[in-house]
């Protein structure tokens, strides 16, 4: 299964994503989402990112959060609305939004 | 198209918002979705509780003379009645020490089905086996 | 081009997530997907007409009528919608009204379901 779980919240949604199996996983980081790719606690980048190599984290909550996509970590990749609907038809067979 | 298979999971506690009411109302609109749908055309759910989700479900519940709505156990009695596959996380049950005979049951309503209590690999299967998933 | 179905559960004003839902519809109608959107819950109260576009509060009204014009199909619980005192009388034109089978309706059609949850 590949599927694809957009994460809008910086805490809450941890323990589902951690219990979730795919063969596939993409995690696509969306409103306050995106601080786990831009933000440190203690100087620990969020453990979230660990969870796959497909990282993505939407550029206009990022912007609007007053932050640039050079803030974001590496692991993950600066997608726009546009490409969030490429992901979604092309690189999953289904998508959940926690 | 044939019969389209959903999982539906709620893992918010009911009783603040109405999000995970909402998650059972619409499983239970399987039963009316064929007068929109082709002939043989069919959408199939499995309803599963995971997480904070399982808090709400236990029997016993007092939500119509306190606040004067159906409460989510009468509303899970429901998907009993329509036949629909609900499945509860064994694990969560026990992280919040539900014991698992607070389930509640429609027997007594002429249901033929009961809840199951599973574990979440179960709810996984589901997931896998779903054309799509909701989470509530 | 695919068919995309967006379940949109969270309330209109001060909640971005409601933002969020109609973006995605935009981006993915404008690259030729078929898309539909349910208003269940709070979201059923974003279809009301009149609405005021007030700095600093989000609105759906002028979002939804430029995506309806789009040919996306948007349509609202009735009995949520009628819970908030809201019905065909003074709803934004083009919205349609049906009963949650709908929503599953349009998920049995589609390629890609995205379900936003409220609250």
């Amino acid at each position: 299964m590949k599927l694809g779980v957009f994460v809008s919240d910086f805490k809450l949604t941890a323990d589902t994503l951690d219990r979730l199996k795919a063969d596939n996983l993409g995690i696509i980081l969306v409103l306050n989402g995106i601080y786990h790719a831009t933000t440190k606690e203690n100087g620990k980048a969020s453990s979230l990112l660990d969870k796959t190599s497909n990282l993505y984290a939407l550029s206009e909550d990022i912007q609007i959060r007053g932050m640039k996509d050079s803030d974001v970590d590496k692991r993950v990749k600066v997608v726009n609305y546009g490409d969030v609907v490429d992901l979604i038809f092309n690189e999953f067979d289904k998508v959940a939004w926690l | 198209m044939g019969d389209v298979k959903l999982a539906i999971i709620v893992q918010k506690p009911q009783y603040k918002g109405e999000t995970s009411r909402l998650g059972i109302t619409h499983a239970i609109s399987y039963q009316t979705v064929e007068i929109l749908l082709a002939d043989g055309d069919t959408v199939t759910p499995k309803l599963c509780f995971m997480g904070e989700g399982v808090l709400g479900i236990q029997k016993g519940q007092n939500a119509m003379d306190l606040y004067g709505i159906t409460s989510t156990e009468t509303h899970v009695k429901n998907t009993l009645l329509v036949d629909l596959d609900v499945l509860v996380c064994k694990e969560d049950l026990a992280k919040y020490g539900i014991p698992e005979d607070a389930m509640p049951d429609a027997e007594d309503m002429g249901a033929d089905k009961k809840i199951q209590v599973v574990p979440f690999s179960e709810i996984q299967k589901a997931i896998d086996e779903s054309k799509h998933v909701l989470f509530f | 081009m695919g068919n995309l179905t967006i379940g949109c559960f969270p309330g209109l004003v001060g909640n971005m997530t409601y933002d969020f839902a109609l973006k995605l519809a935009e981006a993915a109608a404008n690259k030729g997907h078929k898309v539909n959107i349910w208003f269940s819950g709070n979201a059923s109260g974003s279809v009301k007409a009149k609405q005021k576009h007030l700095k600093d509060y989000s609105t759906g009204e002028k979002y939804l009528k430029a995506l309806i014009e789009k040919g996306v199909e948007v349509c609202a619980c009735e009995a949520c919608s009628n819970a908030r005192g809201i019905d065909k009388t003074n709803a934004i034109e083009g919205v349609q009204w049906n009963a949650m089978h709908w929503y599953l309706a349009k998920i049995h059609a589609s390629d890609r379901v995205l379900h936003i949850g409220g609250e």
